[in-house]
């Protein structure tokens, strides 16, 4: 990474970690607390999508896994701490106890298993704890969104930095070779199924770190909700849209989704769906890199001109 | 180069911790100096005959917000409470607003709601944009238990009043909050008064004593459920079949009636959403499963039932809160409006949310300012006449409220108990579904 992009990225998280003192409206900084959750959901599902090459449907089983266990906790009296690690710690269980029979499983039917994963815990959650899980009274009344807000931002640093690190060791690069060609990876010694279930740990764990934040940002809903399919989706159609398998594509992908569908649902309502289906279909069709692939694509063009008219430039001199 | 970029992640950190600690909030901050103390500002004597200073200038509006299902499972619901808070804004602003004290005027009212979709989350989601957005003073709440426990949490966090009804969840109200207000009749209410109005209105040998309970898997449903079954024996009743089914629009109920059947229940107590209330009852007949007394809270509440259900949902009675045949006053006013504009009285809901608008106006008149925790403490003081008769609020900001039995017969609603009110006459025991 060059120093400049190091520079602007040091800059990027001061002007964020500055944001609730300039900030007035809540209603601001919840855009933001949510753009940074699906900024973690984006790039932990990338590390086993996008890096490693497994289309995940059941992420929501993590992230749901994280906020419960936080919640239950967190609520009984448990410092936070413990209770948020707890929610991560949850979900690496679960990914470790499904991991190894769903990598049985390729392709497709990966994808189809983790959906039936996280569809079964969905409607299991939702028998169990059918009650509505609000904060105590004393939270309601000292509840602040800025030290939320901070705890979001944290862990979105950590997340994205642990993603670059990871892209750039050893164990990124045998996740990559897995995913361009599990066979020929195996063929040059690089264990592929101790690198899916790494990823999948990993993936996971970051999961259930977002839900556990959320366990303590949202003042009132029903446990079963961060278990609702639609946060695998979300999360998948992000990485899509921004570029799966690399750093920027998952963080551009949940900035633009988060603020499109905010515009989206305030002037169309509801057929913002429909909008997101589209695009999704638009993008996996003649786009399949994301935006990354776009920018490339232009940043490519606009080289190759300026390389052509410096020839001719010396051509005619 | 990995311990390179490690060292500038760790640096990114620290920087990032700085920040932070840079950026400490300000509550953490020594507070300001007071303003000066009086006598090192000498103050002009003001002549003791001087006008009081004139009153701040008045708001546009005074704000009021409401998230309300409009569609999905609660749909049916809330579009009976809306016209109620719509035609009790009307009404007030026809009158010039509310007046307020602070500001020496009347106000007009700005009624503000989102459809959440039957989704307790949205509803979360649009009441802090209200707040937000609209700096509403007073939050009216939407349709159905499960929406109003997800809503009041939000209405306790930014502190603002919050009226609810079409809700009879009673374990939120035990949660210690300040600004949730319900007039209308709790699980509790509706958990005695059903043993006891059927005792009352039906001769000793001839009671259905054996009671199936079909409630859904959740905060309410639990609730209800249980204390339907507690009191069930202190009035001489014994429940035979109880089944829970989770909140959906299309559960099958095969089971749970023919268990009913075979254990000889007599009595139905149950409160499904309207499309599931409906394949309850066209099973039931199809089974031939038709108990003497049915309690069937929500799916019946609205119109449909009657245009859908045909004869099949006749003799289903209810605890809606409400009836348009009510003596109270205001009433026939409602029913005069709303005629004009659907063709039929007010609807069951439209009354206990018309009621809500008058208690949060005279709460607001009273305090004689727009300052939420004002209003609140004039709320929770309301002793008011309104279009459900008289409300006061206990401590838990459960409401003291009129329960009448409804009942559908002849393809119409009746009120049926309190005799006092009543439209027509309690008929029991309800026929087989072939005889009707």
């Amino acid at each position: 990474m060059a120093r400049i992009q190091l520079l602007l990225v040091a800059v990027v998280v001061i002007l964020l970690a500055c944001l609730p003192l300039v900030i007035e409206k809540d209603s601001t900084l919840n855009l933001l607390v949510l753009i940074l959750l699906f900024i973690i959901m984006a790039s932990s599902w990338n590390i086993l999508g996008g890096f490693t090459g497994q289309t995940s449907l059941g992420h929501a089983a993590f992230f749901g896994l994280g906020s419960l266990a936080t919640r239950l906790l967190w609520i009984q009296g448990f410092p936070l701490l413990p209770s948020l690690l707890a929610g991560g710690g949850l979900a690496v269980v679960f990914a470790l106890v499904i991991g190894i029979p769903a990598f049985k499983l390729k392709g497709v039917y990966f994808a189809i298993g983790t959906l039936a994963l996280g569809q079964i815990l969905f409607v299991t959650v939702g028998n169990l704890f059918p009650t509505i899980s609000a904060l105590p009274v004393e939270a309601l009344r000292t509840y602040q969104l800025a030290p939320r807000y901070y705890l979001f931002l944290v862990l979105t640093i950590l997340t994205v930095g642990f993603a670059y690190l990871l892209a750039n060791s050893r164990v990124g690069l045998g996740m990559m070779a897995v995913r361009e060609d599990e066979d020929a990876a195996e063929a040059l010694g690089v264990n592929a199924r101790r690198h899916k279930l790494l990823a999948l740990v990993f993936s996971a764990f970051l999961a259930g770190m977002a839900g556990s934040a959320f366990a303590y940002y949202h003042v009132s809903y029903y446990y079963q909700f961060p278990f609702a399919p639609i946060w695998s989706f979300d999360t998948l159609t992000m990485v899509y849209i921004g570029g799966q398998g690399t750093i920027i594509g998952p963080i551009v992908g949940a900035i633009f989704f988060v603020l499109l569908r905010e515009f989206l649902v305030l002037n169309v309502g509801e057929y913002h769906l429909i909008v997101f289906g589209v695009l999704f279909i638009l993008v996996v069709l003649f786009l399949p890199g994301g935006f990354v692939e776009a920018w490339e694509k232009i940043r490519n063009l606009l080289v190759r001109r300026r390389s052509k008219r410096d020839r001719n430039a010396s051509t005619t001199a | 180069m990995m311990k390179k970029r490690l060292s500038f992640l760790i640096l990114i950190a620290i920087l990032l911790s700085m920040v932070l600690t840079g950026c400490a909030p300000a509550t953490e901050e020594p507070a300001p100096p007071e303003p000066a103390p009086a006598e090192e500002e000498p103050v002009a004597e003001e002549p003791a005959e001087e006008e009081p200073a004139p009153p701040p200038p008045a708001p546009e509006f005074i704000e009021i917000g409401a998230s309300i299902p409009m569609t999905g499972k609660f749909g049916s619901l809330g579009n009976m409470v809306l016209p109620g808070y719509e035609y009790a804004v009307a009404a007030i602003n026809a009158d010039g607003g509310i007046y307020v004290e602070e500001y020496d005027a009347k106000i007009p009212v700005r009624f503000t709601y989102y459809d959440d979709e039957s989704d307790p989350t949205k509803a979360v989601s649009k009441l802090e944009t209200l707040y937000a957005d609209q700096d509403v003073t007073v939050y009216l709440g939407g349709a159905g238990s499960a929406m109003h426990a997800a809503a009041s949490a939000i209405a306790e966090k930014n502190q603002v009043p919050y009226c609810g009804i079409a809700f009879a969840l009673y374990e939120i109200h035990q949660q210690g909050y300040q600004y949730l207000f319900s007039p209308f009749p709790k699980s509790p209410d509706m958990a005695r008064d059903v043993y006891e109005y059927v005792n009352a209105n039906v001769p000793e040998g001839e009671r259905p004593t054996k009671v199936a309970i079909f409630a859904y898997n959740t905060d309410w449903g639990k609730e209800l459920g249980g204390l339907w079954e507690d009191n069930a024996a202190e009035y001489g009743y014994e429940v035979v079949v109880r089944e829970e089914t989770p909140l959906a629009p299309d559960n099958d109920y095969t089971d749970a009636i023919l268990k009913a059947k075979a254990a000889g229940a007599e009595m139905l107590l149950s409160m499904p959403i309207f499309p599931d209330g409906s394949g309850m009852f066209k099973t039931m007949a199809e089974l031939d499963w038709a108990p003497k007394f049915a309690l069937v809270i929500r799916a019946p509440e609205g119109v449909n039932w009657g245009e859908s259900m045909g004869t099949i949902g006749e003799y289903v009675t209810i605890f809606p809160g409400w009836h348009h045949g009510a003596d109270f006053p205001g009433v026939d006013e409602l029913n005069a409006v709303y005629e004009a504009d659907f063709g039929r009285p007010a609807d069951l809901l439209t009354g206990p949310a018309y009621a809500c608008v008058q208690i949060v106006a005279a709460a607001i008149e009273s305090a004689g300012t727009l300052d939420r925790a004002a209003v609140r403490d004039a709320m929770a003081a309301t002793d008011l006449e309104t279009v459900m008769g008289r409300v006061t609020f206990n401590e838990d900001g459960t409401g003291n409220v009129w329960n009448p039995l409804i009942q559908w017969l002849n393809g119409a609603l009746e009120l049926v108990v309190p005799e006092d009110h009543a439209t027509a006459e309690f008929f029991y025991p309800a026929p087989p579904f072939g005889e009707r």
